[in-house]
This record gives structure tokens, C-alpha cells and sequence, in this order.
């Protein structure tokens, strides 16, 4: 027996997948994630899911600790050796004030003190070439202010260091020498990209999480290893693919959207294989809801990701997956303010207290309540009946906070008014979210299926993609639990990427085929060492934009770079997303290669995961209740989602229940069991 | 749909969510605009502001990145001069208007608005919902220096660029080639300034159709209450916060630095009575000789709006509404109320300075909202010249510099000017690329910040080393007025601009334009803020730490703070307090003759 585990391990709950080849099913389990030492939650949920250690052939682990360790300022005593006259560019940043009017407006301070941002000399410029060679007695001058201030980790990051890293190498070979217990890191090893402030930022972000993360790992490992796991360890890379630990913990930063990223990747799966070109990824949870564009079975990545927001957070480079998110989750508090207006969030009441209807001391009305009061939310059916919820105590929230407040007076009906109202309300939140993802990304919205998952999504998905013009919306098997089985799918993947900028001329070509040789030898290497006999896959972008332009869009290529192919497809691109193309005469060029090495590994097919009833089965309601539409009350049916076989269909309104998750059909929308057990919903008008 | 709104008002609930749709549609348009402009003030410095403007030219919505220095409205202002010339009759779905009219916009004229009617249903004549504007700086609109808001010595407005007064770039949809050609034809770099035209034009369009299709979705009546509604409660929150303002009159005056060694006055008096704020500024000095005037729309209007939108609704995004209640008097002839051929490529560059002194006599009226003064200053400083291939550059940009402390906090920084928002700094590594020049360093300016129990921010310290043949155009403020203190806190430290030639000279200067030769260098150093309450009430901890941080000298520890160490650097509490006493009975002095702690 080999099974193969997920364990994402999240703010209140640590989820298990465990699937077992024998059976060629999944398991899940859920447990609460245990603070002192996370890998109790996990050995814990394998237990609880039958998964024994010493018959586990691989673990994956999605992890929020290191988002967790920038956000609450719990890392590693770090130092930054930076370029004579730049050990400020760390504070410095760029300067700008992104909430303009805010008179007392000041950025997070940095994750490393002034005091110790230690200077070299060393120059190179911009073409990389050496004006100063690193000056090496300068360097070991440092040391003894590094040993008294007892420094755990080092960052180094040199101007212009992304056209030659050899000081940035040569330095931080003389620190490791030097300082053999202490974590050292370099900004080039982890991004290969311009803007110095953004790369040093990423260094010291490393070397801060860096320590933590490598005695995470190795107690991790430790704890499964004495109860007979000697299996593969792995954790999930922001980008989509999984690290063996050894990776991860030399590169921690790709680790901070660790979390979200699983319900993405089991996303594309089903966009794959159903055949879907383009689908908005919507994952409802508590507190916030997000949301990610899946084309042609792939994810975007972005590349500067913002550490605490953009407003006063940092950035780093890293790979991370293109996610907008938004302050609209179940426990989102519904408010009204003193100009009369109704807000939702983006406080939330989280799990503690949690909602008002979940009577564990919660006061202020939430998404979830107004759910409960319209009756999209079964009051004994939460959770598989494990939590009752009170509805009247959710009614009385929204009559006192909100209704009476904006006006709307006392009665039930006010009541209920109001309880749309928040919805609806949540509804546009999110409408915002998944406009910033498509809209201001160069995309038309209505070109896209939903894909909606996470606790909430599926009781949202009909209205959010009637809000937005989307005909089709897919609630996937288990979308409560999406996330920890989008880990079991995902494969081993790695990016390396450089910036260079070439024109579309044969010199530019000779160039860029030179360097793309050069990528993907390292990505070549890279895989070898990471994903070990797993034989890696390699594909190309070039980033491209017309010259002047700071924006880039990625375009894939194949085989070897030429000048008019590349062309086409630039432009090609440039057309879909902005709705017209400039032509030859702005000049295409192309400012970075990427070369993204994929190695499949041993997964489970989604037939695994498949909820639906056995074929010929005749289903029927296992009750009907009240439910609050547009047209208001109707006696709406509730169906148990496992009792539906393949091919069933039927027609809105109607509620869906399953563990964890409840799916609404609104008046008029038509859903149909697919061949992955998958509910496809079409939208009506 | 809605069962119970209240009597006789609109649905509350429906019209917050149409807020809220109204409110993204600028936020989009301003990502989209963002990715797809060509030149890096638009992409990386984020010169732009986007935004509804109602059928008359009122302000509905603007985006999140859209900077202070554009709230006076200048979306509605470029609006309202199109309705003005043209009539509204004449302004059909299709149609795009360029303005960047001196006499109208009072900006200088980099700062170009592109508007277009929303009418209903997309057709010709369909009832006018409003307008979709987007302010772009253009690179370069012609005039004497390239950039053309960055020259330093012009006398009028013909010699900073090209004028456009609302020219019509579309028509029925049809693209009016002519006038392209015209914009390129006056752009020293017209592949840019094309490239960012066609974004201006497609987020133009793209963010109408936006509104149009929520006027289809929601019903043109909603729209149109929302709109209304919106504005309402911006005037309301504002409202409340004056009701809160004891009435009275505050003053505060400072100076500018000028432009021929004489300094302008900066006189303010704000006016809270019956529920308005007026802001006075008849004590500002006259229209000058240079180019650091400005229209009354882009100056004294939105120099007051500036100032009135941190202290009444900050949080709030901007609406008309936030300056219903607000009067602004300025009589014609000063500086920001600069006649229609005024030169006025420096036309913000005094702007951070009347805002901050007309938030100290604000802040008269509310002490715990103070904060003392910011570095203050554009800190515009453009090198220019032509690249080894022989084409023209050009690289404005603008400083950062150190804000002032308040009661709680010390100042922030290295910020820029309370004109500007979201601009960020164009990174070294990309300068260096491009460039013939290379940073030598950039660095926080110790002792910048001005002493008090709270400090002020820290000033940056840029020095460039000059590899080919080039100019630098200067254009600084606050030199002779240093970034003031609040309560007994001290001012920060000046900002200033010196020149080191190959052969020994050096130069300090803040203003005009200089030939560069390879082999000198610049060095830009910005002021810091100032501080506030007495330097020796600061707590001995915090002293030290700004000590190890190197944020403060350990002699300006002494001379400024009264904080001494001992020879192992430790504190030496003895000493401290002898020279905390000295420093208390000198003040007392002072204050006996009159004088001034800061």
C-alpha cells in the first residue's frame, strides 16, 4: 500500500486528502489545526483519515506559516549586506504614498533594523559588467558586528546584481563560510529580475523566514520519520508546484500563498478535463473570498507579490499565483454607518466568536446569518448536523444592526429585506474581485465559466455569474475540502527566469536562443535535483511588450525563438487582452525568458473524487423549506448532493447539501451531474 | 424587487450597491491603463488621475491611485470647458475631447484630460449620464526644454508646449487622425506619447462602456439617484467633521523660496462659521515672473481641496460632495491664481507648501490632528540630453523627503510631497539601463529630522555620477522656509542641490537648469520634517535607539536632544539632565523674548 497525503494546514482547520491507489478513492479528514506544533494537527488528520505513516508514500504540505511568520513579525533575527551607499533602499522603498490623503500615512518598517544593514564595496553595472571588484576585506571587516549583534540570517543583495551574480555568489560563499550556523541567502538566487528595491526586499524576506522554516521542516520531518514514515516530503509552492522540502527551505518565500493555492490547481484539473478554456477559479471562505483566472488548463502567475497588502506591506518576487482577494467571506460583519449606508466587511467574525447563529457569544449579523434567515443554509444541516444553527438569534442581529438603523423598521419582512440586501451586497464585493482579475487584466468576463468552491462559493456562485454575465458555473466534487485535493493533483514544477531585453533583429534572436540554452540547462539541472528520477517536462514564455512599455504580457513558444513567430503570437495576445495591437512600427521586444520545468508524479485520476450516486438511482428532496429568492418566499426542495447520479438534472429554485458546502439554484437555473460528479449550473437571465 | 425602502427616499440598500459598482469601474480602468501605457511616468510614476464626472462637471468618482494634486477636479474642469465650447448638445456617444487649456486647467501642460460622453443606451443622442475622463501627463508637449513642464526659464505659456483646447480626438467613433498627427508632431518623443495616448483612449472608452452597461443592468433612474446620493453623503461626512471645528478664524503663514533670491509670502486664514470652511487666500504673493504660477482650477482651488480632504473625509474616496461646504477666496494675480498666459510649468511645485500652511491653521482649530511640516517640495530634478545613439532622454523625476511628527507619532518617511499619492520612485537599476549616469548612493539624511519629543521624518541623500553630456533642470522649494515644528519641536534640515565639478567647483542650488559633464556629480538631498513638542521631553530610549539605528548623530543627540553618552556609549543620565535643564531655561528665555523654540 502507497498512499499519497495532502495536509493543508490553515488558520482554524488543518484538512487531509488521502488517497489510496488500492481502493482508487479519496479520503478526507478535518481536524483543528494545533498551534504549539502543527505537525500534531497533521499526524492527527491522517490518523482520523486511516492514512498510517509507514504505509505513505508521499506528503504534501501546504502551509500558511510563512505568510504568517512576515504578518505577525516572527522570523529570524536577519541582517542585509548590501552595495556601498544602498543598505537604505530597504527602508526606503519607493517612496509613494498609496493612500494619498492619509496625513499619518507610514509603511510597515522593515523586516531588517537599520543597525543591522551592513555596506560593501562592489560595483556592477548595468550591462553587468564589474566597475569595482567586491572588495573581500571589506566584507570579513563586517563579520564581528554580525557575531555580536548574533545575527541567524544574512541577506545579500547588490545593485544591478540581476546582470551578474557573482558578487552576490562570491559573498555569500565567504558568509557561509564564515558564519557556519547562520542562514544566508541572495537576491538573484531567488529572483533574476530588476528593480533593486524588489529583490533586496525578497532577500531579507528569505533570510527572515529562512531559519523557521528549516527547523519546521525538519521537525516535520522528524515527528512522521519516528512514527515509520519514509515516504517523499513536499511542500506547495506558490506557484503551483510541489518542493521537496530541501527546496523549500532554500527558498521559503515561494512558499506564502502555500495555502490557497491547492483549490487553483484542482481548478485547472477540471477545467482540463472538462474541457473548459477559460474558467474564473472562486474560492468562498470565512473570512475572505479570492479569485483566479484558469486559462487553457493553466494559471497565471504574477511576479511581485505584496507582503501585507500594497498599501504599506513589502514586495517580493517570487512566482505566485495571479489571486485577487476580497473581504467577503462567511463570517463577514454586515454594518451600517453613521452617512446611513450598509457595509459588509471587511471585519469578520472568523470561527471565534464565529456568527451569531453559531451562539458561541457572536453579536454582529454576518453573511452566514443573513444565509441562514433567507434559508439558503439548512439550520440542522451545517457541517453534517455537527454545529445547530440558531436562526431566529441571526434574524434578531440583522432586525437590531442593520434594518432598524438604515430604516427598514422591525417586521420579518424588513428583516428579510435587509438579509438580501447584505447579500447582494457581498454578491457586488465580489463581482468587484473577479472584474479586477479579468477587466483590468484586458479580459471580457463573460467569456469565462465560474468555478466555484471553498465553504461558500457554491451558495454564491448562481448570483455571483448572474452579476457578472457568466452563462456557466461548475461546483466541483468536494469543494469544501478543494483545496487540500487540488494538492493531491498537482505535479512537480519549477520556473527559472531571467530578464534581458532583445529586439526581434537576428542579433536579438542569437541572443535570446543563447540565453533560453543557458535557462534551460539550469532548469534542467534544477529538476534533476528537485524532483529527482521524475523526468521533467520544459516549455517557454517570452515576456513581451512593445518597446517603451513597462508592462509585459507572457507568451508561450516553442522550440527555438523566432523573430516572426514570436511576433504573431505577441500580437496575437496583445489583441485578446487589450483589444487592439500596435504593430511592428512600436516595436515588439522581448524583456524576459521563462522556462517552467513540470515533472508529473503519481496522482490520483478525479474519478477518485466523484460524489455522485450510482447510475439508475432515483433520487428524491430529503426535504423542502422556505427559501428567500428575488421574488421572495418559496418552498424550494433540498437535495442531498451524494443521492444525485450522473446525468441527473434539475431546475432552480433549489438547494443541494452536501458536507461542508451548499450549492442554490435561483428560480429558472438549470443543473445537470456531470461525468466527474461535478454539478454544472446554467445561469438563467 | 425591494419590498420595504423607507418612505420617500430611494432603496439605501440598492443605491450602495451601485456605489460600489461605481467606485470600481475608475479603479479597473486605472489597472488596465496601467499595463498598457508606453512611457515610465506613466507606468512605474503613476502621473494619471481617472474618473465619472456628472452631466455638469461634478466630480463622482476617481480612482484610487488618481494623486491629490488632481482632486481639485481637474477630470470636471477639462468637462466642464468641452460643455462650455461645444455645448452638451454637441457632444455625441463616440466623440473623445482633449483639453489641457491653460487658461481653464491652470495646470501645466503635460497634464492632459481626454473626456467622453456616457449617453444612455450608447446611442447618438441618448440622455447624457455623464462623462468618463482620464488625465494622462503626457511625456512631452513641446516648449523650450524637453518635457516641457520642466523647464526653469520661461516667461509665458507659449514657451511650455503645445495647447489643446477641447479638441475633438474622436468623432462618432471615428479616429480623427489629423489630430494625432498634431500630438506627435509637438512630442519630442512621439512613440511614447503615442503609445500612452492609446491607452488614455482605450481606458477612455473601455471605462464608458463599463457605466453604460451598469445604466443597462441597474436602470437609468437608480444611476442617477445613486450619483446624487453619492455626493449627499460626501457633503454629510464633511458636514460632521466641521460641525466638530470650533468656529472661528485661524491663520498661519510661511514663505516660498521665489524665484530670484526674494521670497513670497504664504498668508492663510481658514474661516469656520455656519457650518462652511472658507479658505482665504488673499495673503498668498503675486503671479511671479517664472514658471511657478498657477491657475486658479489647478492652484489656489486645489491647493484648499488638498488641504480641506486630509482633515474632513480622508478615508472617504473623493466626491464633489467633500467640498460642497468649502469656499475658496483668492483675488486674481497671485500665483495660484496666475493669469491665462502666466508661465506655469512649475505649476504644483508650491502647491505641497500652501497645503501644509493651510493645515497648520487648521490645525490651530484641531491640535489633535496636527502635524508639523513635511520636506514640502516637488523636488523636480530632470536630467535630459541625448543617449550614445543620438536620441533625445529624459528623466524626471521628483524627491522624497521627511513628514512631520504629531503628538503620538514620530514623522514618516522618506514620503513625497502632500500633493502627490501613489508615485512611486523609478528604481536605480532601471535609471542605470537607460541612462548615461550612475547612482552612487541612496541614502537616509541623518539629523534631517527636526528634534522633538516626537521626530520628524528622515530626508534621502541621491548622488549621481555624470557619464556623457547632459543637463539637469531643478525645480525645489523650501529652503528658506524649513519644514516647521509644532508645540516646541524643532524644524528638519533643508533640502538643497549641490553640483561638484570634474575640476573642484561646487555649487548649491535649488532652482534653473545646468549644464552636466561627465566625470561631476549631484547630489540631491531632501529636507526631513519637523518635530513636535520639546526635544529634551523625548523619552532617553527612543534617543538612543535613533542613535544605534544612525537615524541621529550622537553630537546632534547632544546639541538638539540633551541626550549624552558616556565613553562605553551608554547613557550617562547626569549629564543628560544638566543638559535637558540648559536646554529648558534657554527655551523659557526664548519664549520670555518672544522668540521661538523652533
Amino acid at each position: 500500500m502507497a498512499y499519497l497525503v495532502a495536509a493543508d494546514t490553515g488558520g482554524t482547520f488543518t484538512d487531509i486528502a488521502v488517497y489510496d491507489p488500492a481502493s482508487r478513492r479519496i479520503r478526507f479528514g478535518k481536524t483543528l489545526t494545533t498551534y504549539g506544533n502543527l505537525v500534531d494537527g497533521v499526524a492527527q488528520g491522517m490518523a482520523e483519515a486511516g492514512a498510517e505513516p509507514a504505509e505513505t508514500a508521499s506528503l504534501r504540505h501546504g502551509t500558511t506559516h510563512v505568510i504568517n511568520a512576515f504578518l505577525q513579525r516572527r522570523g529570524a533575527r536577519t541582517a542585509l549586506v548590501a552595495t556601498r551607499g544602498f543598505r537604505d533602499v530597504l527602508e526606503i522603498g519607493r517612496g509613494s504614498r498609496p493612500l494619498p490623503f492619509e496625513l499619518g500615512f507610514r509603511r510597515d518598517p522593515p523586516l531588517v533594523p537599520r543597525a543591522l544593514r551592513l555596506e560593501v564595496a562592489e560595483r556592477i553595472a548595468a550591462d553587468g559588467s564589474v566597475l569595482e571588484p567586491l572588495d573581500e576585506d571589506g566584507l570579513a571587516a563586517l563579520l564581528p558586528a554580525l557575531r555580536a549583534a548574533e545575527v541567524q540570517a544574512v541577506a545579500v543583495s547588490f545593485l544591478n546584481a540581476y546582470a551578474n551574480p557573482v558578487h552576490e555568489e562570491r559573498a555569500a560563499a565567504l558568509l557561509r563560510a564564515a558564519l557556519p550556523g547562520a542562514y544566508v541567502t541572495t537576491g538573484t538566487a531567488l529572483t533574476r529580475e530588476w528593480f533593486e528595491y524588489e529583490r533586496s526586499a525578497t532577500a531579507a524576506a528569505n533570510a527572515y523566514v529562512g531559519p523557521a522554516i528549516a527547523s519546521y521542516a525538519k521537525g516535520f520531518a522528524e515527528r512522521l520519520g519516528a512514527e515509520g514514515f519514509a515516504g517523499g516530503l513536499a511542500m506547495m509552492g506558490s506557484n503551483g508546484g510541489v518542493m521537496p522540502f530541501a527546496a523549500a527551505v532554500e527558498r521559503p518565500v515561494a512558499l506564502v500563498e502555500s495555502g490557497p493555492i491547492g483549490g487553483v490547481i484542482a481548478a485547472a484539473e477540471y477545467a482540463r478535463a472538462l474541457g473548459l478554456p477559460r474558467v474564473v477559479a472562486f474560492d468562498m471562505g470565512g473570512t475572505t473570498a479570492k479569485c483566479a483566472l484558469v486559462e487553457e488548463g493553466g494559471f497565471a502567475v504574477q511576479s511581485t507579490y505584496w507582503v501585507g497588502g500594497y498599501a504599506r506591506g513589502f514586495p517580493i518576487r517570487s512566482p505566485v499565483l495571479d489571486i485577487v482577494e476580497v473581504g467577503a467571506g462567511g463570517g463577514s460583519i454586515a454594518w451600517a454607518d453613521a452617512q446611513g449606508r450598509l457595509h459588509v466587511g471587511p471585519r469578520s467574525a472568523g470561527s471565534e466568536p464565529g456568527p451569531v447563529a453559531f451562539g458561541r457569544g457572536g453579536t454582529e449579523p454576518t453573511v452566514t446569518d443573513a444565509n441562514l434567515v433567507l434559508g439558503r443554509i439548512g439550520g440542522a444541516s451545517f457541517l453534517g448536523g455537527r454545529l445547530t444553527l440558531d436562526a431566529a438569534a441571526a434574524a434578531a442581529a440583522i432586525r437590531d444592526k442593520v434594518a432598524i438603523p438604515l430604516g427598514y423598521g422591525e417586521g420579518a419582512e424588513a428583516t428579510a429585506r435587509v438579509a438580501r440586501g447584505v447579500l447582494d451586497l457581498a454578491t457586488t464585493l465580489m463581482a468587484g474581485a473577479v472584474k479586477e482579475i479579468t477587466v483590468a487584466r484586458g479580459h471580457d468576463v463573460r467569456d469565462f465559466a465560474l468555478m466555484a468552491f471553498g465553504g461558500g462559493g457554491p451558495i454564491f456562485g448562481a448570483d455571483l455569474a448572474r452579476e457578472l454575465g457568466i452563462p456557466l458555473v461548475i461546483v466541483p466534487p468536494q469543494p469544501g475540502n478543494f483545496s487540500a485535493a487540488g494538492m493531491l493533483l498537482a505535479g512537480a514544477r519549477l520556473d527559472v527566469a531571467r530578464s534581458l531585453v532583445a529586439d526581434l533583429s537576428p542579433s536579438g534572436m542569437a541572443s535570446l536562443a543563447a540565453a533560453l540554452e543557458a535557462l534551460e540547462a539550469e532548469a534542467r539541472a534544477a529538476a534533476q535535483r528537485e524532483f529527482g528520477d521524475v523526468a521533467a517536462r520544459l516549455s517557454h514564455q517570452a515576456e513581451m511588450r512593445y518597446r517603451g512599455q513597462r508592462h509585459a504580457v507572457l507568451v508561450d513558444f516553442a522550440g527555438a525563438p523566432e523573430a516572426t513567430a514570436l511576433c504573431e503570437a505577441f500580437e496575437r495576445t496583445y489583441r485578446a487582452r487589450f483589444g487592439r495591437s500596435l504593430g511592428v512600427d512600436f516595436a515588439p521586444e522581448v524583456v524576459g525568458l521563462r522556462v517552467i520545468a513540470e515533472g508529473e508524479t503519481a496522482r490520483p485520476d478525479l474519478a477518485a473524487i466523484s460524489p455522485a450516486a450510482p447510475p439508475g438511482s432515483s433520487p428524491c428532496p430529503i426535504a423542502h423549506r422556505p427559501l428567500h429568492g428575488p421574488g421572495g418566499w418559496t418552498e424550494a426542495p433540498v437535495w442531498r448532493r451524494e443521492s444525485l447520479p450522473v446525468g441527473f438534472a434539475l431546475t432552480g429554485p433549489a438547494v443541494i447539501e452536501e458536507y461542508g458546502a451548499t450549492t442554490l439554484l435561483g428560480p429558472g437555473d438549470r443543473a445537470e451531474i456531470g461525468a466527474l460528479g461535478e454539478i454544472t449550473i446554467r445561469v438563467a437571465a | 424587487m425591494s419590498h420595504l425602502p423607507p418612505a420617500g427616499t430611494q432603496d439605501p440598500i440598492e443605491l450602495e450597491i451601485l456605489r460600489h459598482e461605481i467606485l470600481s469601474i475608475p479603479n479597473q480602468i486605472e489597472r488596465n491603463i496601467e499595463r498598457t501605457a508606453f512611457s515610465p511616468l506613466v507606468q512605474e510614476y503613476k502621473d494619471y488621475a481617472v474618473g465619472l464626472v456628472d452631466p455638469e462637471g461634478a466630480l463622482v468618482a476617481q480612482s484610487r491611485g488618481s494623486l491629490p494634486i488632481f482632486v481639485a477636479n481637474a477630470l470636471g474642469t477639462g468637462v466642464r470647458e468641452a460643455l462650455e465650447i461645444h455645448g452638451a448638445e454637441a457632444l455625441r456617444h463616440g466623440d473623445a475631447v482633449l483639453t489641457n487649456s491653460a487658461a481653464t486647467l491652470g495646470q501645466h501642460l503635460n497634464n492632459v484630460v481626454l473626456s467622453t460622453p456616457i449617453r444612455e443606451g450608447g446611442a447618438a443622442d441618448g440622455a447624457l449620464l455623464g462623462f468618463f475622463a482620464v488625465l494622462v501627463h503626457w511625456i512631452d508637449v513641446g516648449g523650450s526644454t524637453p518635457g516641457s513642464s520642466t523647464g526653469t526659464n520661461t516667461t509665458d505659456v507659449w514657451q511650455e508646449g503645445l495647447q489643446l483646447p477641447s479638441v475633438r480626438l474622436l468623432q462618432g467613433g471615428r479616429r480623427n487622425e489629423d489630430v494625432f498627427r498634431l500630438c506627435a508632431a509637438n512630442s519630442r518623443f512621439p512613440r511614447l506619447l503615442l503609445g500612452d495616448l492609446e491607452a488614455q483612449l482605450a481606458g477612455c472608452l473601455l471605462g464608458r462602456d463599463m457605466v453604460l452597461e451598469v445604466a443597462a443592468r441597474r436602470g437609468v433612474p437608480l444611476l442617477r439617484a445613486t450619483v446624487a446620493a453619492m455626493r449627499r453623503q460626501a457633503e454629510a461626512a464633511a458636514a460632521t467633521v466641521i460641525a466638530a471645528i470650533p468656529p472661528g478664524e485661524y491663520y498661519a503663514e510661511s514663505v516660498l523660496d521665489g524665484e530670484a533670491g526674494v521670497t513670497v509670502p504664504v498668508g492663510v486664514a481658514v474661516r469656520v462659521r455656519d457650518g462652511r470652511l472658507t479658505v482665504d487666500l488673499s495673503g498668498l504673493g503675486p503671479q511671479m515672473a517664472g514658471p511657478s504660477n498657477a491657475g486658479r482650477n489647478g492652484g489656489a482651488v486645489a491647493a484648499a481641496r488638498i488641504a480641506a480632504k486630509y482633515v474632513l473625509t480622508p478615508d472617504e474616496p473623493v466626491n464633489q460632495g467633500d467640498f460642497d461646504r468649502l469656499t475658496v477666496e483668492a483675488p486674481d494675480g497671485t500665483f495660484l491664481t496666475a493669469r491665462p498666459d502666466a508661465p506655469i510649468g512649475g505649476s504644483g511645485n508650491t502647491i505641497p507648501t500652501v497645503v501644509d500652511t493651510i493645515l497648520r491653521a487648521l490645525g490651530e482649530a484641531l491640535p489633535d490632528r496636527a502635524a508639523a511640516a513635511h520636506h514640502g517640495t516637488y523636488g523636480v530634478h530632470t536630467l535630459f540630453g541625448r543617449l550614445a545613439n543620438g536620441e533625445l532622454f529624459a528623466n524626471l523625476d521628483t524627491a522624497t523627503g521627511g513628514w512631520g511628527a504629531t503628538a503620538e507619532e514620530d514623522g514618516a518617511f522618506p514620503l513625497r510631497s502632500n500633493a502627490h499619492g501613489d508615485v512611486p520612485d523609478i528604481p536605480v537599476e532601471m535609471q542605470e539601463a537607460l541612462y548615461p549616469f550612475l547612482l552612487l548612493g541612496k541614502a537616509l539624511r541623518p539629523d534631517s529630522g527636526g528634534p522633538g519629543r516626537r521626530r520628524g521624518g528622515l530626508g534621502v541623500e541621491k548622488t549621481y555620477r555624470i557619464l556623457a553630456p547632459c543637463k539637469v533642470s531643478l525645480k525645489f522649494e523650501r529652503a528658506q522656509c524649513p519644514p516647521w515644528g509644532l508645540q516646541g519641536g524643532g524644524a528638519g534640515q533643508t533640502c538643497f542641490v549641490e553640483i561638484r565639478r570634474a575640476g573642484g567647483e561646487v555649487l548649491r542650488r535649488w532652482k534653473g537648469t545646468y549644464a552636466l559633464e561627465p566625470g561631476d556629480t549631484l547630489r540631491v538631498v531632501s529636507g526631513g520634517g519637523g518635530g513636535y513638542g520639546p526635544p529634551w521631553e523625548r523619552e532617553p530610549e527612543r534617543v538612543l535607539a535613533d542613535i544605534a539605528a544612525g537615524y541621529v548623530t550622537p553630537g546632534h543627540a547632544a546639541e538638539a536632544y540633551g541626550v549624552l553618552l558616556g565613553p562605553d556609549g551608554a547613557l550617562d543620565r547626569a549629564a543628560t539632565e544638566r543638559r535637558r535643564a540648559e536646554l529648558r531655561a534657554t527655551a523659557r528665555h526664548d519664549d520670555a523674548k518672544g522668540g521661538q523654540a523652533a
